[in-house]
């Protein structure tokens, strides 16, 4: 089994979201947890099963497409991919399991299953076409959950989330035919296998332009400011799982990408961008924190201060060293545990009031005293409290692009006290001072099903925060791994100068056969 | 010996969720009791290491696991337990065993009790973390971890708007300081190759002058923030807002230290540089001064204390910018003994007066409350710095390291605090325990504190009264460690005129307290004319820098973000939007063409028709005339 577990964990959910239309609706809340379980039980045991030494991919599967033009079915995970693919399992499982009164909640549950197969896919495909395919497929699912269970604005906010992303993806869609083509005029054929393009040296001009074409698609995306308005008006109005699943693991296809694409693909374009690419990083972390800061929704100020702590992840990135990236890596798992725990949080206060304004609150730490705990964890682990998840992630990133730079370095550090300042204040607008509002008095507090999403969180969030290594360490084999395939393609002078020579990491075959 | 050390670290850790887990429940006694016995086992611990250390043992230095290892970065939990880093830990576990004992009598009626004391227990293991790691990371995860602790506690009631404000401007502003804490980690990293104390110091030696001020820089632009410098020290007066045993423990004797001990930690990197080391010690001065000049006048009793403790720090940083780091460290402790031996009476005050902090509503309170008089007096007489009390010995080494030094500036800023030192001290005494009954007035019924509670103080007391016995061993014990030379004065007949002459200014100050406010009489309404004198005035707004914090710094923040939001919404979505429309627009306006008219679509066949013609006939001329285009366009000059 264990050869074919990235299939199963792709199509499982799908297969089994196919059935769901066939069980009765009482029962799908259990048929969709169990489902959900089992797809988390199997990512587990695929970390279980991999090799922590080898930083290579693992698990490869491989099947002709159309083999005419070089499109295969390649799967394939490593240090970078596997974490990110156990976490957006681990959503799944209690998105589903702390679903609350929804109606349809069978066509919730299929829809879920259904977005768990396209992130799933995304982050074990190895091959472009395949790639392309499981990112836009993830679009729709999600188009569906805002445009049926949002709020008010619902269409026209899934509607631009699903133009926005589409039309960023189409140039990164051209950018791949493009680099499918170079690699035809090199070889004499096709083919859209990763593998393949990495063993390819570009000139240093066309290097720019795809960087440029794929940058635009995984920008919007991830989402990369001026490109992110798409993202408060999706949060503004999808449910809370809606939320949840987007902010934790949607948003990380764009920064992987970046990693698994454009690093690897152009170094010497990585290099060429990389202060352009750092600047845009800091306007992300300073202005959208501003903007968190003067939001009175709180699902607002999560929702920019996700764009925030993007802008960390891109920055250590752009690092390109194995500290930065490893960093970045991290962070992108920090930041999912974090921010789709915030989500959850807010929406537990939304259930109960039906409102997000923080003026409406107040005081609900002499009242929810459990659900002010978790929160409190839970922002002091989005402002980077050390012992806690987010700060590893942020501690490597700024330290890596400290090596590139200083002063830009120091401008992103103003991400600390930014953070710290719209997080502070919200939580204090919400917990402290008395309670002012007569719905509040009698406002209960967390209940079982919640804890049941929000433990398992808070668990993550301080164990990583302490003993990051379980994840840390396969990160960094595969990102050394990704940093030497960048220094020894670099072909500008300064380039190999920034990308660092990793000594001692031995590039093992990572090119596949030519066997066709 | 490393069972020891494992038992300082974890036992505050375990009272920590211990207490926490009754967060949620009503007041139980026995959580403040197994709190204070397990932080007390951390301080039996700490004196075996100390006795070990005294009999000289060797250094202890565990490494428990590994916390971050990527690319060459490698990050252990290891922690260190040298002299310096020994003697933080007496006085980290010694003052936090008596606060948690107190607690127990001052926390008596709150609804917080048990969560008072999850709070104070995770500030200790902070503390403990930030004193014992053999690296920077580690000593960034104490920092951070006192500053949350500090917040929590700060606001401890939460309800109290006042107090929340104070709890979120002391981590903020803690946070502007650490980011230059971060910064000045990376560069030791990126410089020196390690983040661990004894791989990164001895690197530092070859590193040039510049990159090794733009270290100490940084690092200090950190200590700046926990110690509260100028100019971000307004949140110290402010976290007065907290329970007292807490400014007691966190705003008097650890983590504003905390600022000091990096210093004195890093006493190899600042060695290196002595242009920041007097930097250091002459912003040390200038607070030293700074701060006392505001706690002349102030009337909230607590926040006289606060300043006076800022004021004290300012005499750490001056004796360690100087190079005397000992000297530092040994005021660093007897401060902390004398300063929360005061703040503790000071609690004791308050719990008496019903939460009044207003000196000049109490006066007389030495007829019932005798204890914490006696205790008040002699914590005042050992921070005014009188013989024998400790304060004389730690503050006049300092006074002697200037003088030895040849800074004759810094020497004479930190007489003359001295001075004013003794004068605040005692017109708070003197406002507190002499003079009219004018709590009368407000109807208030003082009692004394309970017993167990003065008894508790007591260490502190002693401690206060004769630490300066320890200035021998200790000298001894730190000498190896951190180079330290004894600063004598050549002649002794100019060390006796300084010792007098230093005594008498102390004490005449002192008396000059006594004469102006022992027999106070009403309470002060505002118009009298030294109130409304200007210097009153920029004293009792402290400079006006909390003012101009909040109208030139936390205004525009608000005013930028607002803007900032509003450029988000107007300028850059809408653009996204105005994109969108233009496709929507078009199709909007063009659809009229496909009305499914015969004549109207035969109309728009022929433009389309004619329009592609001439298009073709104009491209074939071109092609047809390529050479006479680029003869005349070169010609004009394209």
């Amino acid at each position: 089994m264990l050869e074919h577990i990235l299939s199963i964990l792709i199509f499982f959910p799908a297969l089994a979201g196919v059935m769901g239309f066939m069980i009765n609706k009482e029962s799908m809340r259990a048929y969709g947890v169990s489902v959900a379980t089992i797809e988390f039980v199997l990512s587990l045991l695929l970390w279980f099963s991999f090799d922590n030494t080898v930083s290579s991919m693992q698990f490869m599967e491989q099947l002709p497409l159309i083999p005419s033009f070089g499109i295969n079915y390649i799967l394939g995970v490593d240090g970078i991919s596997l974490f990110i693919v156990i976490m957006a399992s681990l959503f799944t499982m209690i998105g589903i399991a702390s679903l609350t009164e929804t109606p349809n909640v069978k066509n919730m549950i299929i829809t879920l299953l259904f977005l768990q197969m396209t992130m799933v896919g995304v982050f074990t495909a190895l091959d472009g076409i395949v790639f392309y395919v499981f990112w836009e497929l993830s679009l729709v699912p999600m188009l569906y959950i805002i445009g049926a269970w949002g709020g008010p604005m619902r269409i026209y906010a899934s509607v631009k989330f699903f133009l926005y992303t589409f039309a960023g993806s189409l140039v990164m869609l051209v950018g791949m035919l493009f680099m499918a083509y170079l690699f035809y005029q090199a070889t004499g054929r096709w083919s859209f296998a990763l593998f393949d393009w990495y063993r390819l040296v570009l000139p240093e001009n066309f290097q720019l332009w795809l960087f440029a074409a794929f940058f635009i698609g995984f920008a919007i995306k991830v989402p990369m400011f001026p490109f992110h308005t798409w993202l408060p008006y999706a949060h503004g109005q999808a449910p809370t799982i809606g939320s949840v699943i987007l902010a934790a693991v949607l948003l990380k296809m764009g920064t992987y990408a970046f990693i698994r694409f454009s690093l690897p693909l152009f170094p010497d374009a990585s290099v060429y961008f990389m202060y352009p690419v750092a600047v845009i990083a800091i306007i992300m972390i300073i202005y959208t924190a501003m903007v968190a800061y003067a939001q009175k929704d709180v699902k607002q100020v999560v929702a920019y201060s996700s764009v925030s702590h993007m802008g960390v992840i891109i920055l250590g990135t752009f690092a390109l060293n194995v500290e930065g990236i490893s960093g970045s890596v991290f962070l992108m798992i920090g930041h999912g545990i974090v921010s789709g725990a915030l989500f959850l949080l807010v929406g537990v206060i939304y259930d109960r009031r039906h409102t997000k304004l923080m003026s409406e609150f107040g005081g609900l730490a002499h009242i929810m005293p459990k659900y002010a705990t978790i929160f409190g964890i839970m922002m002091m682990a989005s402002v980077g409290m050390p012992l806690l998840i987010n700060f590893v992630g942020e501690f490597l990133s700024l330290l890596g692009f400290y090596a590139q730079s200083h002063m830009l370095t120091l401008l992103a550090g103003v991400a600390i006290i930014v953070g710290a300042i719209y997080m502070l204040i919200a939580y204090k607008r919400m917990f402290f001072g008395e309670v002012t509002k007569e719905e509040n008095k009698n406002l209960t507090d967390v209940n079982r099903r919640e804890l049941i999403a929000l433990v398992p969180l808070v668990i993550i969030s301080i164990w990583l925060g302490i003993y990051p290594k379980p994840i840390l360490e396969p990160i960094n084999n595969s990102v050394e791994l990704v940093v030497q395939t960048m220094h020894n393609k670099a072909t500008t002078e300064d380039a190999k100068m920034r990308i660092p020579n990793i000594s001692g990491v031995v590039i093992s075959k990572t090119s596949m056969k030519e066997d066709h | 010996m490393e069972k020891y050390l494992y038992i300082a670290l974890f036992a505050p850790l375990v009272s920590s969720m211990f207490s926490a887990l009754f967060t949620n429940g009503a007041k139980k006694q026995f959580v403040g009791v197994v709190a204070s016995l397990l932080i007390f086992s951390a301080f039996v611990s700490s004196s075996i290491l100390l006795s070990n250390i005294l009999n000289g043992g060797e250094v202890l230095h565990v490494e428990m696991m590994t916390w971050m290892k990527s690319g060459n970065l490698y990050i252990p939990f290891g922690f260190v337990v040298d002299q310096i880093s020994v003697t933080m830990m007496m006085v980290v576990t010694l003052v936090s065993t008596i606060v948690h004992i107190y607690s127990i009598g001052y926390m008596d009626h709150d609804k917080g009790f048990n969560r008072f004391f999850a709070w104070l227990s995770a500030f200790v293991f902070s503390m403990m973390i930030l004193v014992m790691s053999d690296n920077f990371a580690g000593l960034f995860i104490g920092w951070e971890g006192v500053g949350l602790c500090s917040w929590g506690l700060i606001g401890f009631w939460f309800h109290k708007n006042i107090a929340t404000w104070a709890a979120n401007e002391a981590f903020i502003m803690n946070r502007i300081a650490d980011l230059g804490m971060l910064i000045g980690i990376f560069l030791v990293y990126w410089n020196t190759g390690s983040l661990q104390y004894h791989l990164a110091f001895p690197a530092m030696a070859h590193l040039d002058t510049s990159t090794l001020t733009m270290i100490g820089i940084f690092l200090f632009i950190g200590a700046m923030g926990k110690s509260a410098q100028f100019p971000l020290h307004t949140w110290l007066a402010d976290a007065m807002e907290g329970p007292t045993p807490v400014s007691a423990l966190i705003h008097a004797a650890t983590m504003v230290t905390a600022g000091v001990y990096l210093v004195i930690r890093s006493n190899e990197l600042y060695s290196l540089i002595p242009n920041v080391g007097l930097f250091i010690a002459s912003l040390g001065a200038f607070v030293a001064l700074f701060a006392a000049s505001m706690a002349l006048v102030n009337r909230d009793m607590k926040r006289v204390i606060a300043y006076s403790t800022l004021s004290q720090l300012g005499y750490m940083f001056a004796a360690a910018g100087l190079g005397a780091y000992w000297v530092a460290l040994f005021h660093l402790m007897a401060h902390a003994f004398f300063k929360a031996l005061l703040f503790l009476g000071a609690g004791n005050v308050m719990h008496a007066m019903h939460d009044e902090l207003d000196p000049f509503k109490m006066g007389g309170l030495k007829k019932v409350m005798k204890g914490t008089w006696i205790m008040m007096t002699i914590a005042s007489l050992a921070l005014a710095g009188i013989f024998p009390f400790a304060g004389f010995f730690s503050k006049d080494t300092i006074l002697e390291v200037a003088f030895s030094e040849h800074h004759m500036i810094i020497y004479g800023v930190l007489v003359f605090t001295a001075g004013l030192t003794a004068f605040y001290s005692f017109r708070l005494v003197a406002l507190i325990f002499h003079g009219e009954e004018r709590y009368k007035i407000f109807g208030i019924h003082p009692h004394e504190a309970y017993k167990f509670m003065l008894i508790a103080m007591s260490p502190l007391l002693i401690l206060a009264m004769i630490a300066g016995i320890f200035q021998e061993p200790f000298f001894n014990m730190v000498e190896e460690i951190l180079g330290a030379m004894e600063y004598h004065i050549h002649s002794h007949v100019t060390v006796w005129i300084m010792l007098v002459g230093t005594q008498l200014f102390v004490g005449l100050a002192i008396l000059f307290a006594y004469k102006k406010y022992y027999s106070w009489g009403s309470v002060p309404d505002g118009s009298s004319a030294m109130e409304n004198s200007f210097i009153y005035k920029l004293l009792y707004n402290q400079y006006y820098i909390p003012f101009a914090y909040k109208e030139y710094v936390m205004k525009p923040y608000n005013d930028i973000s607002a803007i900032m939001w509003e450029i988000d919404k107007k300028v850059v979505d809408a653009s996204v939007d105005g994109i969108a429309n233009a496709f929507y627009l078009t199709g909007e306006k063009t659809r009229d063409m496909q009305s499914g008219n015969l004549s109207t679509m035969l109309k728009w066949m022929v433009t389309g028709l004619v329009g592609l013609l001439s298009l073709a006939a104009v491209f074939g001329i071109a092609t047809r005339y390529s050479d006479e285009i680029t003869t005349i366009l070169s010609g004009l000059g394209v």
